[in-house]
Protein backbone atom coordinates (compact mmCIF):
# COMPACT_ATOMS: atom_id res chain seq x y z
CA UNK A 1 0.00 0.00 0.00
CA UNK A 2 2.65 2.49 1.07
CA UNK A 3 4.91 1.48 -1.78
CA UNK A 4 2.15 1.93 -4.28
CA UNK A 5 1.39 5.35 -2.89
CA UNK A 6 5.04 6.35 -3.01
CA UNK A 7 5.20 5.42 -6.67
CA UNK A 8 1.88 7.14 -7.41
CA UNK A 9 2.93 10.27 -5.58
CA UNK A 10 6.30 10.36 -7.26
CA UNK A 11 4.48 10.29 -10.58
CA UNK A 12 2.11 13.05 -9.50
CA UNK A 13 4.97 15.25 -8.27
CA UNK A 14 6.98 14.56 -11.43
CA UNK A 15 3.96 15.23 -13.61
CA UNK A 16 3.34 18.55 -11.86
CA UNK A 17 6.94 19.47 -12.54
CA UNK A 18 6.44 18.46 -16.17
CA UNK A 19 3.72 21.13 -16.41
CA UNK A 20 6.36 23.86 -16.51
CA UNK A 21 7.70 24.47 -19.98
CA UNK A 22 11.40 25.20 -20.18
CA UNK A 23 12.47 28.30 -22.12
CA UNK A 24 8.93 29.17 -23.13
CA UNK A 25 8.15 32.30 -25.07
CA UNK A 26 6.60 34.69 -22.59
CA UNK A 27 3.09 35.92 -23.43
CA UNK A 28 2.99 39.71 -23.41
CA UNK A 29 0.11 41.72 -22.04
CA UNK A 30 -2.28 43.40 -24.34
CA UNK A 31 -1.49 46.74 -26.01
CA UNK A 32 -4.95 48.08 -26.79
CA UNK A 33 -5.09 49.83 -30.16
CA UNK A 34 -8.56 48.70 -31.20
CA UNK A 35 -12.17 48.39 -30.12
CA UNK A 36 -14.59 45.47 -30.32
CA UNK A 37 -17.90 46.05 -32.05
CA UNK A 38 -20.74 43.55 -31.71
CA UNK A 39 -21.90 42.37 -35.13
CA UNK A 40 -24.40 39.79 -33.87
CA UNK A 41 -25.27 38.82 -30.31
CA UNK A 42 -27.22 36.03 -28.64
CA UNK A 43 -25.25 33.16 -30.18
CA UNK A 44 -24.34 30.67 -27.41
CA UNK A 45 -21.51 28.84 -29.24
CA UNK A 46 -20.54 30.50 -32.56
CA UNK A 47 -18.48 27.60 -33.88
CA UNK A 48 -17.83 28.18 -37.58
CA UNK A 49 -17.85 31.34 -39.68
CA UNK A 50 -17.85 31.83 -43.45
CA UNK A 51 -18.11 35.07 -45.42
CA UNK A 52 -20.29 35.34 -48.49
CA UNK A 53 -19.08 37.60 -51.32
CA UNK A 54 -21.40 40.42 -50.11
CA UNK A 55 -19.55 40.41 -46.73
CA UNK A 56 -22.60 38.90 -45.00
CA UNK A 57 -21.70 35.80 -43.03
CA UNK A 58 -22.86 32.31 -42.23
CA UNK A 59 -22.33 31.31 -38.61
CA UNK A 60 -22.90 27.85 -37.16
CA UNK A 61 -24.23 27.57 -33.62
CA UNK A 62 -23.19 24.34 -32.01
CA UNK A 63 -26.67 23.14 -30.98
CA UNK A 64 -27.65 22.95 -34.66
CA UNK A 65 -28.66 26.43 -35.85
CA UNK A 66 -27.11 28.06 -38.92
CA UNK A 67 -27.39 31.85 -38.99
CA UNK A 68 -27.11 34.15 -41.97
CA UNK A 69 -25.97 37.50 -40.62
CA UNK A 70 -26.43 40.50 -42.87
CA UNK A 71 -26.25 44.15 -41.79
CA UNK A 72 -26.39 43.10 -38.14
CA UNK A 73 -29.57 41.05 -38.59
CA UNK A 74 -29.39 37.32 -38.02
CA UNK A 75 -31.76 34.97 -39.79
CA UNK A 76 -31.99 31.19 -39.25
CA UNK A 77 -31.14 29.22 -42.38
CA UNK A 78 -33.69 26.46 -43.04
CA UNK A 79 -33.21 22.76 -43.75
CA UNK A 80 -30.05 22.31 -41.65
CA UNK A 81 -29.38 18.58 -41.06
CA UNK A 82 -30.16 17.24 -37.57
CA UNK A 83 -27.00 17.23 -35.44
CA UNK A 84 -25.94 15.00 -32.57
CA UNK A 85 -25.61 17.74 -29.97
CA UNK A 86 -23.71 16.01 -27.22
CA UNK A 87 -20.62 17.17 -25.35
CA UNK A 88 -18.32 18.88 -27.82
CA UNK A 89 -20.36 17.66 -30.79
CA UNK A 90 -22.97 19.57 -32.77
CA UNK A 91 -22.98 21.85 -35.79
CA UNK A 92 -19.29 22.61 -36.31
CA UNK A 93 -17.34 24.24 -39.13
CA UNK A 94 -18.48 25.94 -42.33
CA UNK A 95 -16.33 26.89 -45.33
CA UNK A 96 -17.04 28.11 -48.86
CA UNK A 97 -15.54 26.46 -51.94
CA UNK A 98 -12.63 28.59 -53.25
CA UNK A 99 -14.68 28.97 -56.43
CA UNK A 100 -17.93 29.68 -54.57
CA UNK A 101 -18.87 32.57 -56.84
CA UNK A 102 -19.07 30.10 -59.76
CA UNK A 103 -20.34 26.88 -58.15
CA UNK A 104 -22.09 27.92 -54.90
CA UNK A 105 -20.81 24.97 -52.83
CA UNK A 106 -20.72 25.33 -49.04
CA UNK A 107 -18.96 22.71 -46.87
CA UNK A 108 -20.19 21.92 -43.36
CA UNK A 109 -18.93 19.52 -40.67
CA UNK A 110 -21.13 18.31 -37.82
CA UNK A 111 -21.69 15.35 -35.58
CA UNK A 112 -24.22 12.90 -36.93
CA UNK A 113 -25.96 9.77 -35.63
CA UNK A 114 -25.94 8.20 -39.11
CA UNK A 115 -24.33 4.83 -39.57
CA UNK A 116 -23.04 2.09 -37.33
CA UNK A 117 -23.39 2.14 -33.53
CA UNK A 118 -25.14 4.19 -30.87
CA UNK A 119 -24.11 7.82 -30.48
CA UNK A 120 -22.54 9.96 -33.17
CA UNK A 121 -19.42 10.89 -35.09
CA UNK A 122 -18.05 13.63 -37.34
CA UNK A 123 -19.59 14.04 -40.77
CA UNK A 124 -18.76 16.28 -43.74
CA UNK A 125 -21.34 17.47 -46.27
CA UNK A 126 -21.53 19.98 -49.08
CA UNK A 127 -24.64 21.95 -49.87
CA UNK A 128 -25.94 25.11 -51.52
CA UNK A 129 -27.84 28.08 -50.09
CA UNK A 130 -31.05 28.87 -51.93
CA UNK A 131 -33.92 31.14 -50.78
CA UNK A 132 -32.76 31.05 -47.15
CA UNK A 133 -32.42 27.28 -46.93
CA UNK A 134 -29.87 24.55 -47.58
CA UNK A 135 -30.43 22.55 -50.73
CA UNK A 136 -28.63 19.85 -52.76
CA UNK A 137 -27.08 18.33 -49.62
CA UNK A 138 -24.39 15.76 -50.51
CA UNK A 139 -22.69 13.48 -47.96
CA UNK A 140 -18.94 13.51 -48.49
CA UNK A 141 -17.57 11.63 -45.47
CA UNK A 142 -18.82 10.11 -42.24
CA UNK A 143 -16.46 8.85 -39.52
CA UNK A 144 -17.29 5.43 -38.08
CA UNK A 145 -18.22 3.96 -35.69
CA UNK A 146 -20.51 6.15 -33.58
CA UNK A 147 -19.94 6.53 -29.86
CA UNK A 148 -21.79 8.27 -27.02
CA UNK A 149 -18.53 9.82 -25.76
CA UNK A 150 -18.72 13.59 -25.48
CA UNK A 151 -15.20 14.43 -26.59
CA UNK A 152 -13.16 15.25 -29.61
CA UNK A 153 -15.10 15.59 -32.83
CA UNK A 154 -12.64 18.12 -34.35
CA UNK A 155 -13.57 19.60 -36.71
CA UNK A 156 -12.23 22.24 -39.06
CA UNK A 157 -12.31 22.40 -42.84
CA UNK A 158 -9.88 24.16 -45.22
CA UNK A 159 -8.96 24.17 -48.91
CA UNK A 160 -5.37 24.38 -50.12
CA UNK A 161 -4.14 26.21 -53.20
CA UNK A 162 -4.49 23.06 -55.31
CA UNK A 163 -8.22 22.82 -54.53
CA UNK A 164 -7.93 19.84 -52.17
CA UNK A 165 -10.16 19.85 -49.11
CA UNK A 166 -8.78 18.99 -45.67
CA UNK A 167 -10.87 18.36 -42.58
CA UNK A 168 -10.09 17.13 -39.11
CA UNK A 169 -11.80 14.64 -36.83
CA UNK A 170 -10.76 14.24 -33.18
CA UNK A 171 -10.15 10.85 -31.60
CA UNK A 172 -13.59 10.70 -29.89
CA UNK A 173 -12.20 10.06 -26.41
CA UNK A 174 -10.67 6.74 -27.47
CA UNK A 175 -6.98 7.60 -27.59
CA UNK A 176 -5.47 4.17 -27.18
CA UNK A 177 -7.53 2.78 -30.08
CA UNK A 178 -8.09 5.39 -32.79
CA UNK A 179 -5.29 7.88 -33.49
CA UNK A 180 -2.44 5.51 -34.37
CA UNK A 181 -4.56 3.10 -36.45
CA UNK A 182 -4.96 4.09 -40.10
CA UNK A 183 -7.66 1.44 -40.58
CA UNK A 184 -9.84 3.43 -38.18
CA UNK A 185 -11.38 6.88 -38.34
CA UNK A 186 -10.76 9.60 -35.74
CA UNK A 187 -7.60 11.27 -34.52
CA UNK A 188 -6.91 12.16 -38.17
CA UNK A 189 -6.75 14.90 -40.76
CA UNK A 190 -8.35 13.85 -44.03
CA UNK A 191 -7.79 15.04 -47.59
CA UNK A 192 -10.49 14.83 -50.24
CA UNK A 193 -11.26 16.22 -53.66
CA UNK A 194 -13.93 18.90 -53.61
CA UNK A 195 -16.61 16.35 -54.58
CA UNK A 196 -15.67 14.03 -51.70
CA UNK A 197 -13.74 11.52 -53.82
CA UNK A 198 -10.36 10.38 -52.56
CA UNK A 199 -7.26 11.74 -54.33
CA UNK A 200 -5.28 8.85 -55.88
CA UNK A 201 -2.05 10.12 -54.36
CA UNK A 202 -3.32 10.18 -50.79
CA UNK A 203 -0.63 8.61 -48.58
CA UNK A 204 -2.45 5.43 -47.54
CA UNK A 205 -4.21 4.58 -50.80
CA UNK A 206 -3.82 0.86 -51.53
CA UNK A 207 -2.76 -0.12 -48.00
CA UNK A 208 -4.77 -3.04 -46.56
CA UNK A 209 -8.00 -1.87 -44.88
CA UNK A 210 -6.73 1.69 -44.66
CA UNK A 211 -9.17 4.57 -44.54
CA UNK A 212 -7.78 6.06 -47.72
CA UNK A 213 -9.07 9.56 -47.04
CA UNK A 214 -6.55 9.87 -44.17
CA UNK A 215 -3.79 12.40 -44.80
CA UNK A 216 -2.21 12.56 -41.32
CA UNK A 217 -2.71 10.53 -38.13
CA UNK A 218 -1.82 10.63 -34.44
CA UNK A 219 -3.84 13.84 -34.00
CA UNK A 220 -5.84 14.37 -30.82
CA UNK A 221 -8.46 17.04 -31.37
CA UNK A 222 -7.67 19.60 -34.08
CA UNK A 223 -9.89 22.68 -33.91
CA UNK A 224 -7.68 24.92 -36.01
CA UNK A 225 -6.86 24.23 -39.67
CA UNK A 226 -5.73 26.96 -42.07
CA UNK A 227 -3.82 27.61 -45.25
CA UNK A 228 -0.57 29.49 -44.72
CA UNK A 229 -0.98 31.96 -47.60
CA UNK A 230 2.74 32.74 -47.60
CA UNK A 231 4.02 29.17 -48.01
CA UNK A 232 0.97 27.30 -49.33
CA UNK A 233 1.24 24.72 -46.52
CA UNK A 234 -1.62 23.73 -44.21
CA UNK A 235 -1.20 24.55 -40.54
CA UNK A 236 -3.20 23.02 -37.73
CA UNK A 237 -3.46 23.30 -33.99
CA UNK A 238 -4.89 20.72 -31.67
CA UNK A 239 -5.95 20.36 -28.07
CA UNK A 240 -3.52 18.39 -25.95
CA UNK A 241 -4.66 16.80 -22.71
CA UNK A 242 -3.57 18.73 -19.59
CA UNK A 243 -0.73 20.57 -21.29
CA UNK A 244 0.64 19.93 -24.74
CA UNK A 245 -1.65 21.81 -27.11
CA UNK A 246 0.26 21.85 -30.40
CA UNK A 247 0.82 23.83 -33.58
CA UNK A 248 1.79 21.52 -36.45
CA UNK A 249 2.49 21.90 -40.15
CA UNK A 250 0.43 19.30 -41.98
CA UNK A 251 2.61 16.91 -43.97
CA UNK A 252 1.45 14.05 -46.17
CA UNK A 253 1.28 10.75 -44.28
CA UNK A 254 2.83 12.19 -41.13
CA UNK A 255 2.24 10.86 -37.62
CA UNK A 256 1.77 13.59 -34.99
CA UNK A 257 2.27 11.13 -32.18
CA UNK A 258 -0.85 11.10 -30.00
CA UNK A 259 -0.82 9.22 -27.61
CA UNK A 260 2.62 7.69 -28.16
CA UNK A 261 4.30 11.00 -27.40
CA UNK A 262 2.82 14.09 -25.78
CA UNK A 263 3.91 17.20 -23.92
CA UNK A 264 0.87 16.87 -21.65
CA UNK A 265 -0.55 14.59 -18.97
CA UNK A 266 -4.05 13.28 -18.36
CA UNK A 267 -6.72 15.26 -16.47
CA UNK A 268 -6.33 13.03 -13.43
CA UNK A 269 -2.56 13.75 -13.52
CA UNK A 270 -1.68 10.26 -14.76
CA UNK A 271 1.08 9.90 -17.32
CA UNK A 272 -0.06 9.13 -20.85
CA UNK A 273 3.46 8.89 -22.24
CA UNK A 274 6.85 9.66 -20.76
CA UNK A 275 8.17 10.47 -24.20
CA UNK A 276 7.86 13.80 -25.94
CA UNK A 277 9.76 12.98 -29.10
CA UNK A 278 10.38 9.87 -31.15
CA UNK A 279 11.88 9.08 -34.55
CA UNK A 280 9.17 8.91 -37.20
CA UNK A 281 6.90 11.25 -35.27
CA UNK A 282 6.54 14.91 -36.21
CA UNK A 283 7.44 17.29 -33.44
CA UNK A 284 5.11 20.29 -33.14
CA UNK A 285 6.56 23.64 -34.20
CA UNK A 286 5.17 25.00 -30.94
CA UNK A 287 3.36 23.59 -27.93
CA UNK A 288 1.45 25.32 -25.15
CA UNK A 289 2.06 24.35 -21.57
CA UNK A 290 -0.23 24.87 -19.72
CA UNK A 291 -2.93 24.30 -22.32
CA UNK A 292 -4.77 27.34 -23.67
CA UNK A 293 -7.48 25.15 -25.28
CA UNK A 294 -7.03 26.51 -28.80
CA UNK A 295 -9.97 26.92 -31.16
CA UNK A 296 -9.99 28.86 -34.42
CA UNK A 297 -6.91 29.95 -36.32
CA UNK A 298 -6.09 32.71 -38.81
CA UNK A 299 -3.13 33.98 -40.79
CA UNK A 300 -3.59 37.75 -40.85
CA UNK A 301 -3.09 39.14 -44.36
CA UNK A 302 -5.06 42.37 -43.97
CA UNK A 303 -3.32 45.77 -44.10
CA UNK A 304 -5.75 47.07 -41.47
CA UNK A 305 -3.62 45.46 -38.74
CA UNK A 306 0.01 46.29 -39.59
CA UNK A 307 1.31 44.92 -36.25
CA UNK A 308 -0.43 41.60 -36.81
CA UNK A 309 -0.01 41.10 -40.56
CA UNK A 310 1.87 37.94 -41.47
CA UNK A 311 1.30 36.48 -38.02
CA UNK A 312 -1.09 33.95 -36.61
CA UNK A 313 -4.15 34.45 -34.41
CA UNK A 314 -5.44 31.62 -32.22
CA UNK A 315 -8.51 31.65 -29.95
CA UNK A 316 -8.18 30.45 -26.37
CA UNK A 317 -11.25 28.86 -24.85
CA UNK A 318 -9.58 28.37 -21.51
CA UNK A 319 -7.95 31.74 -20.93
CA UNK A 320 -10.63 33.66 -22.81
CA UNK A 321 -8.47 35.76 -25.09
CA UNK A 322 -7.20 35.86 -28.63
CA UNK A 323 -3.52 34.99 -28.85
CA UNK A 324 -1.28 36.68 -31.41
CA UNK A 325 1.45 34.20 -32.32
CA UNK A 326 4.30 36.13 -33.91
CA UNK A 327 6.19 34.31 -36.65
CA UNK A 328 9.52 34.43 -38.36
CA UNK A 329 8.86 32.02 -41.22
CA UNK A 330 7.84 28.75 -39.56
CA UNK A 331 9.33 29.76 -36.22
CA UNK A 332 7.31 31.18 -33.32
CA UNK A 333 9.12 34.21 -31.92
CA UNK A 334 6.51 36.00 -29.79
CA UNK A 335 3.11 35.82 -28.16
CA UNK A 336 0.67 38.50 -27.13
CA UNK A 337 -2.82 38.69 -25.63
CA UNK A 338 -5.70 40.40 -27.43
CA UNK A 339 -9.15 40.94 -25.87
CA UNK A 340 -8.11 39.83 -22.39
CA UNK A 341 -11.02 38.16 -20.59
CA UNK A 342 -13.40 38.64 -23.49
CA UNK A 343 -14.93 35.16 -23.11
CA UNK A 344 -14.39 31.65 -24.44
CA UNK A 345 -12.91 32.45 -27.84
CA UNK A 346 -14.20 29.86 -30.29
CA UNK A 347 -13.26 31.18 -33.70
CA UNK A 348 -11.41 33.89 -35.61
CA UNK A 349 -11.70 34.86 -39.28
CA UNK A 350 -10.83 37.67 -41.68
CA UNK A 351 -13.65 39.08 -43.78
CA UNK A 352 -13.49 40.15 -47.44
CA UNK A 353 -13.57 43.72 -46.03
CA UNK A 354 -10.19 43.10 -44.39
CA UNK A 355 -11.56 43.23 -40.84
CA UNK A 356 -11.00 40.47 -38.32
CA UNK A 357 -14.05 38.90 -36.69
CA UNK A 358 -14.13 36.70 -33.61
CA UNK A 359 -16.73 34.25 -32.33
CA UNK A 360 -17.10 34.43 -28.55
CA UNK A 361 -19.20 31.92 -26.60
CA UNK A 362 -22.20 33.40 -24.80
CA UNK A 363 -21.83 36.56 -26.88
CA UNK A 364 -21.74 36.16 -30.63
CA UNK A 365 -19.65 37.73 -33.38
CA UNK A 366 -17.44 40.74 -32.66
CA UNK A 367 -15.47 42.86 -35.12
CA UNK A 368 -12.04 44.18 -34.20
CA UNK A 369 -11.72 47.81 -35.30
CA UNK A 370 -8.23 49.35 -35.15
CA UNK A 371 -8.07 52.89 -33.72
CA UNK B 1 15.89 15.66 0.33
CA UNK B 2 13.17 15.42 -2.30
CA UNK B 3 13.05 11.65 -1.88
CA UNK B 4 12.51 12.11 1.86
CA UNK B 5 9.78 14.62 1.21
CA UNK B 6 8.10 12.16 -1.13
CA UNK B 7 8.26 9.50 1.53
CA UNK B 8 6.66 11.77 4.11
CA UNK B 9 3.91 12.80 1.68
CA UNK B 10 3.39 9.19 0.72
CA UNK B 11 3.09 8.11 4.35
CA UNK B 12 0.57 10.81 5.13
CA UNK B 13 -1.35 10.00 1.98
CA UNK B 14 -1.36 6.27 2.66
CA UNK B 15 -2.73 6.80 6.17
CA UNK B 16 -5.36 9.12 4.75
CA UNK B 17 -6.28 6.73 1.96
CA UNK B 18 -6.43 3.80 4.40
CA UNK B 19 -8.97 5.56 6.60
CA UNK B 20 -10.87 7.28 3.80
CA UNK B 21 -11.47 3.98 1.99
CA UNK B 22 -15.07 3.54 3.08
CA UNK B 23 -15.33 0.06 1.61
CA UNK B 24 -13.34 -1.16 4.61
CA UNK B 25 -16.05 -0.14 7.03
CA UNK B 26 -19.16 -2.08 6.16
CA UNK B 27 -21.87 0.11 7.63
CA UNK B 28 -24.52 -1.53 5.47
CA UNK B 29 -24.76 -4.47 7.89
CA UNK B 30 -26.59 -2.29 10.35
CA UNK B 31 -29.00 -0.68 7.90
CA UNK B 32 -32.58 -1.65 7.15
CA UNK B 33 -33.30 -3.38 3.83
CA UNK B 34 -34.93 -0.27 2.27
CA UNK B 35 -31.84 1.74 3.16
CA UNK B 36 -29.66 -0.90 1.57
CA UNK B 37 -31.75 -0.71 -1.58
CA UNK B 38 -31.46 3.06 -1.68
CA UNK B 39 -27.74 2.91 -1.14
CA UNK B 40 -27.40 0.34 -3.86
CA UNK B 41 -29.35 2.57 -6.25
CA UNK B 42 -27.12 5.47 -5.24
CA UNK B 43 -23.96 3.43 -5.72
CA UNK B 44 -25.12 2.27 -9.13
CA UNK B 45 -26.03 5.79 -10.20
CA UNK B 46 -22.71 7.10 -8.84
CA UNK B 47 -20.78 4.47 -10.80
CA UNK B 48 -22.55 5.46 -14.04
CA UNK B 49 -22.01 9.10 -13.16
CA UNK B 50 -18.25 8.63 -12.94
CA UNK B 51 -18.08 7.87 -16.68
CA UNK B 52 -20.20 10.92 -17.47
CA UNK B 53 -17.98 13.04 -15.23
CA UNK B 54 -14.84 11.83 -17.00
CA UNK B 55 -16.38 12.54 -20.38
CA UNK B 56 -18.08 15.88 -19.81
CA UNK B 57 -16.89 17.59 -16.63
CA UNK B 58 -13.33 16.61 -15.73
CA UNK B 59 -11.58 18.84 -18.26
CA UNK B 60 -12.60 21.95 -16.31
CA UNK B 61 -13.53 20.75 -12.83
CA UNK B 62 -10.56 18.34 -12.73
CA UNK B 63 -10.36 14.74 -11.50
CA UNK B 64 -10.12 15.90 -7.88
CA UNK B 65 -13.19 18.13 -8.20
CA UNK B 66 -11.23 21.20 -7.22
CA UNK B 67 -11.67 23.18 -10.46
CA UNK B 68 -8.94 25.65 -11.34
CA UNK B 69 -9.67 28.27 -8.68
CA UNK B 70 -10.02 30.91 -11.38
CA UNK B 71 -12.68 30.19 -13.96
CA UNK B 72 -14.02 26.83 -12.87
CA UNK B 73 -15.38 26.56 -9.33
CA UNK B 74 -14.67 23.60 -7.07
CA UNK B 75 -17.23 20.83 -6.71
CA UNK B 76 -15.41 19.21 -3.82
CA UNK B 77 -16.59 20.92 -0.64
CA UNK B 78 -18.71 23.39 -2.63
CA UNK B 79 -21.29 25.20 -0.44
CA UNK B 80 -23.19 26.12 -3.61
CA UNK B 81 -23.63 22.46 -4.57
CA UNK B 82 -24.63 21.56 -1.03
CA UNK B 83 -27.20 24.32 -0.50
CA UNK B 84 -28.66 24.67 -3.99
CA UNK B 85 -29.96 21.31 -5.06
CA UNK B 86 -32.45 22.36 -7.74
CA UNK B 87 -30.05 25.01 -9.06
CA UNK B 88 -27.35 22.33 -9.27
CA UNK B 89 -29.65 20.20 -11.40
CA UNK B 90 -30.50 23.30 -13.45
CA UNK B 91 -26.83 24.05 -14.14
CA UNK B 92 -26.09 20.57 -15.42
CA UNK B 93 -29.27 20.51 -17.47
CA UNK B 94 -29.20 24.00 -18.97
CA UNK B 95 -25.74 25.45 -18.32
CA UNK B 96 -24.49 28.44 -16.39
CA UNK B 97 -23.47 31.98 -17.28
CA UNK B 98 -22.84 35.00 -15.11
CA UNK B 99 -21.40 35.51 -11.67
CA UNK B 100 -21.83 32.93 -8.93
CA UNK B 101 -20.22 32.75 -5.50
CA UNK B 102 -18.78 29.45 -4.37
CA UNK B 103 -17.15 29.18 -0.94
CA UNK B 104 -17.02 33.01 -0.75
CA UNK B 105 -15.16 33.30 -4.04
CA UNK B 106 -16.58 34.87 -7.21
CA UNK B 107 -16.62 32.88 -10.43
CA UNK B 108 -17.81 34.19 -13.76
CA UNK B 109 -17.38 31.77 -16.65
CA UNK B 110 -19.66 29.87 -18.97
CA UNK B 111 -20.57 26.27 -18.39
CA UNK B 112 -21.67 25.01 -21.79
CA UNK B 113 -24.96 23.10 -21.63
CA UNK B 114 -27.20 21.46 -22.54
CA UNK B 115 -24.65 18.94 -23.64
CA UNK B 116 -27.10 16.27 -24.71
CA UNK B 117 -27.32 14.30 -21.46
CA UNK B 118 -30.51 12.39 -20.63
CA UNK B 119 -32.30 13.07 -17.33
CA UNK B 120 -30.91 9.80 -15.96
CA UNK B 121 -27.35 10.76 -16.99
CA UNK B 122 -27.78 14.16 -15.30
CA UNK B 123 -28.97 12.43 -12.13
CA UNK B 124 -26.05 9.98 -12.31
CA UNK B 125 -23.37 12.64 -12.69
CA UNK B 126 -24.86 14.69 -9.85
CA UNK B 127 -24.93 11.62 -7.61
CA UNK B 128 -21.29 11.06 -8.48
CA UNK B 129 -20.31 14.67 -7.77
CA UNK B 130 -22.39 14.86 -4.57
CA UNK B 131 -20.77 11.68 -3.24
CA UNK B 132 -17.15 12.02 -4.31
CA UNK B 133 -14.03 13.47 -2.69
CA UNK B 134 -15.20 14.98 0.61
CA UNK B 135 -18.82 15.31 -0.56
CA UNK B 136 -21.56 13.16 0.91
CA UNK B 137 -25.25 13.31 0.16
CA UNK B 138 -27.35 10.19 0.71
CA UNK B 139 -30.44 11.90 -0.71
CA UNK B 140 -30.31 10.46 -4.24
CA UNK B 141 -31.05 12.62 -7.29
CA UNK B 142 -33.48 10.83 -9.60
CA UNK B 143 -34.31 11.22 -13.28
CA UNK B 144 -37.84 12.25 -12.25
CA UNK B 145 -36.47 15.10 -10.16
CA UNK B 146 -34.33 16.21 -13.09
CA UNK B 147 -37.39 16.09 -15.38
CA UNK B 148 -39.21 18.52 -13.06
CA UNK B 149 -36.51 21.19 -13.39
CA UNK B 150 -37.53 23.52 -16.21
CA UNK B 151 -35.57 26.32 -17.93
Amino acid sequence: MKKINLIALTFIVLSCQAQVKPNDIFIQDEIIKYTFETVADGIPVPWGMAFLPDNSMLVTEKSGVLYHIKNGVKTEVKNVPAVYNRGQGGLLDIVLHPDYAQNGWIYISYSSTEGEGQGGNTKLIRTKLLNGGLTQIESLYKCEPNTTKGQHFGSRIVFDKGGYLYFSAGERGNHFVNPQDITRDNGKIYRLNDDGSIPKDNPFVGQPNAKEAIYTYGNRNPQGLVLNPYTGTIWEHEHGPQGGDEINIVKKGANYGWPVVTYGIDYDNTIISNEQQKPGIEDPIYYWLPSIAPSGMLFVTSDKYPDWKGNLLVGSLKFQYLELVKLDGDKIIGRQKIGTGIGRLRNVAQGPDGYIYIGVEGKGILKIIPN
Amino acid sequence: MIAKLHLVIALIASVYLYYSDTSRISKTNYLSSSKIQQQTALQKSKANGKDIYTDFCMQCHMANGKGDGLNFPPLDGSDWLKKKRSQSIHVVKYGQAGEIIVNSKKFNAIMPAPVGLSNQEIADVLNYVMNSWSNKNKNIVTADQVALVKP
